[in-house]
């Protein structure tokens, strides 16, 4: 028994999307256009936050020495450093070698340094982390490594950390409080557009109650709709936004230099069967909402 | 099978639709329910299919207490009442036999179990010939048969009609009256609210006369 009344309501479920298609259509497109704009909000921060990775990971620590530190104290204070943080890179950089990237630097200006009477650069050590450590960890190196004899200072871009990593967190938080406001949103949008179907079949709910059909039963073909119409958007969106990456996101690479290297985030399986499912539920909450409002009435 | 005990129903602000309203139909009785326009006829129909609930007393049908019942209740007494309407609430889009057949839709039954027993009652009523029509190509009074033949479908206890002839043109009127005196024949229970005090001159069947909510005659 239970087969077959499953089955007649999932007919009715289809057969009531065919006989309406202008009220269903509305639906699909609504809860395509909510998941698209949630989705690109999702994928927008996710590449957002990889890139502030991406520029963190390329963090590198100076090590400045005292001035009067020699190549031999300086190599060994090198293999102390190589030995704290073997997952680093480090090396050495006299004074002349500073002195020569710094003419280097200043290119058609180098001649300003002529007049120096010695040279002011002090010998340092570089520090390059290897993987994508947190601005937290770089922080922590730097500390220890601030505590070594002829250390007298450490650079390590600490203001554009912080401020990256703030960044990060806001983002983050943003994020999330965006994602559940755009899809608050859709689900309002949806139930509406569904209680409108609700409210065109209210006879048919008045004679389907007055001959003893259950709120269950009443509602059923509703959130199969529902859900028939949040998967058809989910689809419709899930289309829109493999278009878009295929011939949106290359172009938009090109444009945005500076994000070379940093991978734009692409749609997998596992997300595409995540949308279709989120799509899903908002259709089967929002028919769930609207049939709920219009069943107390 | 209907026993009501001191029901009253009012809104605020209103004097009182019905107003201490005790009586009692047996089981197999036939029955009409009459009464000027605004007399509580219909509010008393709605109160027995739990359409609506009283404001206080009690109303037993078929031995269950309807003011206790759950919300989830009612469908289950639902479905040993059918009802007919004077505007006979067919749905537009559905055919005559689909129509018929929803009643017996929703207690489970197989596609070819609905078909089959929609056809029967069609059959009574004499409409078979246009099991496959949309209801708004049927006159009133065939569009009124196939609501008795929906609410006889699936062989209820009781049948509650609230004036069946209203919209029907006088010569109609018989044979739809004479579907009910058949589902009586056959033990229904059958309760007929109306205010054509022809029609009961005609048939002599017990009558329960309300004027302003309250019984004013039942002989």
């Amino acid at each position: 028994m239970i087969a077959h009344v499953a089955w007649r309501l999932s007919r009715r479920a289809a057969v009531n999307l065919w006989r309406a298609p202008l009220p269903s259509l509305v639906s699909v497109l609504t809860i395509a256009l909510a998941l698209f704009l949630g989705i690109s909000f999702a994928v927008g921060l996710a590449f957002a936050r990889s890139l502030l990775t991406g520029w963190g990971a390329q963090a590198s620590l100076t090590l400045y020495l005292d001035k009067d530190t020699t190549d031999e104290q300086a190599n060994a204070l090198l293999e102390k450093v190589r030995e704290m943080q073997p997952d680093a890179d480090a090396a050495y950089v006299n004074r002349a070698q500073a002195l020569r990237r710094l003419r280097l630097d200043l290119g058609d200006l180098a001649g300003a340094l002529d007049g120096l009477s010695q040279n002011p650069l002090p010998p340092s050590i570089e520090v390059t982390p290897r993987g994508s450590p947190p601005p937290a960890v770089v922080r922590m190196i730097a500390a220890q490594l601030q505590r070594l004899p002829q250390v007298t200072e450490v650079d390590y871009g600490r203001e554009w950390l912080d401020k990256l990593e703030a960044l990060g967190r806001s983002l983050k938080a943003f994020g999330a409080w965006g994602l559940m406001a755009v899809l608050g949103a859709a689900l309002l949008v949806v139930a509406n557009t569904i209680r409108l179907a609700v409210y065109a079949r209210r006879d048919e709910i008045e004679i389907m109650k007055l001959v003893g059909a259950t709120d269950g039963y009443v509602r059923m073909p509703f959130l199969l709709e529902g859900a028939l119409q949040g998967l058809l958007g989910a689809g419709l969106a899930l289309g829109t936004l493999a278009t878009a990456q295929r011939w949106l996101l290359p172009q938009a690479q090109q444009a945005f230099a500076f994000a070379s290297g940093v991978a734009a985030p692409r749609i997998s399986a596992t997300d595409a069967v995540a949308l279709l499912g989120a799509g899903a539920l908002v259709g089967l909450l929002g028919s769930w909402l609207a049939v709920a409002r219009f069943l107390r009435t | 099978m209907i026993q009501l005990f001191h029901v009253r129903k009012s809104y605020p602000g209103d004097a009182p639709v019905l107003d201490d309203i005790t009586l009692r139909v047996e089981k197999g009785e036939f029955v009409w329910l009459t009464g000027p326009s605004g007399a509580g006829k219909s509010t008393l129909l709605k109160l027995l299919f739990c359409a609506d609930q009283p404001t206080s007393g009690q109303i037993l049908v078929g031995g269950r207490n309807v003011g206790r019942l759950t919300q989830s209740g009612v469908p289950y007494l639902r479905r040993n009442i059918g009802v007919v309407f004077q505007d006979f609430k067919l749905l537009e889009n559905r055919t005559v036999v689909e129509n018929v057949g929803y009643a017996l839709e929703v207690l489970g039954a197989s596609d070819g179990e609905i078909r089959e027993r929609a056809l029967r009652r069609l059959e009574q009523v004499g409409l078979k010939h246009k099991a496959g029509s949309l209801p708004l190509r049927l006159s009133g009074g065939e569009q009124q048969r196939v609501a008795i033949a929906r609410a006889l479908v699936n062989e209820p206890t009781i049948l509650l009609a609230d004036e069946p002839t209203g919209n029907l043109d006088p010569s109609l009127t018989d044979s739809i009256l004479q579907l009910l005196f058949d589902a009586n024949a056959r033990g229904t229970t059958v309760v007929v609210a109306t205010h054509d005090r022809g029609l009961l001159s005609r048939y002599h069947k017990r009558t329960i006369a309300l004027d302003k909510g309250k019984v004013v005659s039942d002989a």
